[in-house]
């Protein structure tokens, strides 16, 4: 594959918490249409990696590249903060605890991008608001507020309002964790389609079998570096770590 | 005369303290308004070094009487005088209404901006985080997010505190001023009939009932979004 077909570039990643280093150079690349999930324990980091692609965290050090706009972080500083608000807008977050706009109606959390950071006008954001909120599945639901939808029914929202932005990938943190597991499927549902369409995904997740059979690579985490990467199918199949083996073996 | 000839003929001065009551009240809590919420951002982000003039303020404001922080302004300013005249500020101090606005605006600032931080520090930071990550800049995230939800949160303070000097307003009429209780006053040593204080009392009674009802109604407004059962069956129509 040439170069440009890498969406997004992290490079030798670095993050402490105070003294605690939770990321110890991390470097992953994805390329346009890939599915990349992201496994691991609690506290591996996992979490806090995907935070540091779109700057919730600023990490330590390194370099973080989206399509072109690159920032370089030294010493926890990026060292031209001006292309984070553009990464930003370029990569979609879908957050564990959906984190809707609890004031505004399912179609206006997904309008809000568009019109305030797209500045694309009332009209057209409404329309394409309504035909994602279709594609989700909540048409009907477009008109109520977070707090009348059910977790299931908010994270299609949240996946709608990141989709509006038209993003180069979409990031999701652990998206499926705070829901109850009846209501897992319709989320996964969603996710596997846009995986269909060819959308370039990062996922973190504890979803064994969305990463098995909808990501197209899987990167296990462990204690702050990335310990184990490859298809899913060597991964599960011939687990080559035995952090890795053990982690698959316990689910 | 019975307390009712004293209403008929006393109604329009009455009246007049009315609305000298509500234009104090009014001035000095829109103005506070405006200035409340950098000062209350100030509060909730700034450093301790930019905080420490402010809440020596909050606290010499939250920490002292009204009516000493009225005086201190009224009489205060005279013994400043000739520097005052000096300055071009002693026409604005010459006159008690500035003095009592000034005195109300500055102590209702103070409650409104602690008020507020209260709600600033109260807003979901997951909501602020999903801002920044469809790439909002600051100013875009407080106007559309913080605030929003920092005023709601706020909402039943802010009318309490606005309940609260409408009724301190009323010390105003110690510097000469005829406000309601001003106006009260003044009727009492014209008939000596103790029935005019009953009058005024029904007046701020008033008041403060018709203002906490349009506060309780733009409440529910604002809080739609947080009341599932009425909206549902809105929606089902």
């Amino acid at each position: 594959m040439s170069k440009t077909d890498v969406i997004l570039e992290a490079n030798d990643i670095y993050k402490s918490f105070g003294n605690v280093e939770v990321l110890k150079g991390i470097s992953l690349e994805a390329k346009n249409r890939e599915v990349i999930s992201i496994l691991g324990a609690s506290g591996s980091g996992k979490s806090t990696f995907l935070r540091c692609l779109n700057f919730l965290e600023i990490p330590t050090s390194g370099t973080i590249s989206v399509h072109g706009e690159l920032v370089d972080i030294v010493n926890g500083k990026p060292v031209n903060p001006k292309h984070i608000e553009a990464i930003r807008s370029r990569l979609g977050m879908v957050f564990q605890q959906f984190n809707l706009w609890t004031h505004r109606t399912a179609i206006e959390n997904v309008m809000e991008g568009p019109i305030y950071v797209k500045k694309i006008p009332k009209n057209l954001a409404r329309e394409k608001a309504e035909s994602l909120l279709e594609r989700v599945g909540l048409k009907d639901r477009m008109h109520m507020y977070p707090s009348q939808l059910s977790g299931g029914q908010q994270q299609r929202v949240a996946i709608a309002r990141a989709l509006a932005m038209e993003p180069d990938a979409i990031l999701f943190d652990e998206p499926t964790s705070a829901l109850d597991p009846e209501l897992v499927g319709e989320v996964l549902k969603v996710m596997q389609s846009l995986a269909a369409e060819g959308r370039t995904m990062i996922v973190v997740t504890h979803e064994m079998a969305f990463a098995r059979d909808v990501s197209s690579k899987v990167v296990f985490f462990h204690a702050g570096k990335i310990a184990e990467q490859g298809t899913p199918d060597e991964m599960f199949n011939n687990p080559k770590t035995e952090v890795f083996q053990k982690f698959i073996s316990k689910i | 005369m019975d307390s009712l000839e004293i209403i008929i003929k006393y109604w329009p001065k009455l009246l007049d303290g009315t609305l000298m009551t509500l234009k104090l009240t009014f001035l000095s809590v829109l103005v506070a308004a405006i200035i409340s919420p950098f000062l209350a951002l100030t509060r909730a982000n700034a450093s301790p070094m930019v905080q420490a003039p402010l809440r020596l303020y909050i606290s010499f404001i939250r920490g002292t009487p009204i009516l000493a922080q009225l005086f201190l302004i009224y009489y205060g300013s005279g013994q400043f005088r000739p520097i005052l005249q000096e300055w071009g500020l002693w026409s604005f101090f010459r006159d008690p209404f500035n003095c009592a606005l000034l005195t109300f605006v500055l102590n209702t600032t103070a409650y409104q901006t602690e008020i507020l931080r209260g709600g600033i520090m109260g807003v979901n930071r997951g909501e602020i985080e999903a801002g920044k990550a469809l790439g909002m800049n600051k100013l875009r995230i407080l106007q559309r997010i913080v605030f929003p939800h920092a005023y709601r949160i706020a909402w039943p303070a802010l009318g309490n505190e606005i309940i609260l000097m409408m009724k301190a307003s009323a010390l105003a009429s110690v510097v000469t001023i005829f406000d309601i209780l001003g106006r009260t006053r003044q009727i009492f040593s014209r008939t000596f009939d103790f029935s005019i204080y009953l009058w005024a009392a029904i007046l701020y009674l008033c008041i403060t009932a018709i203002f906490v009802l349009i506060w309780r109604q733009a409440e529910l407004r604002l809080n739609k979004h947080i009341a599932p059962s009425d909206h549902l069956s809105a929606d089902k129509k």
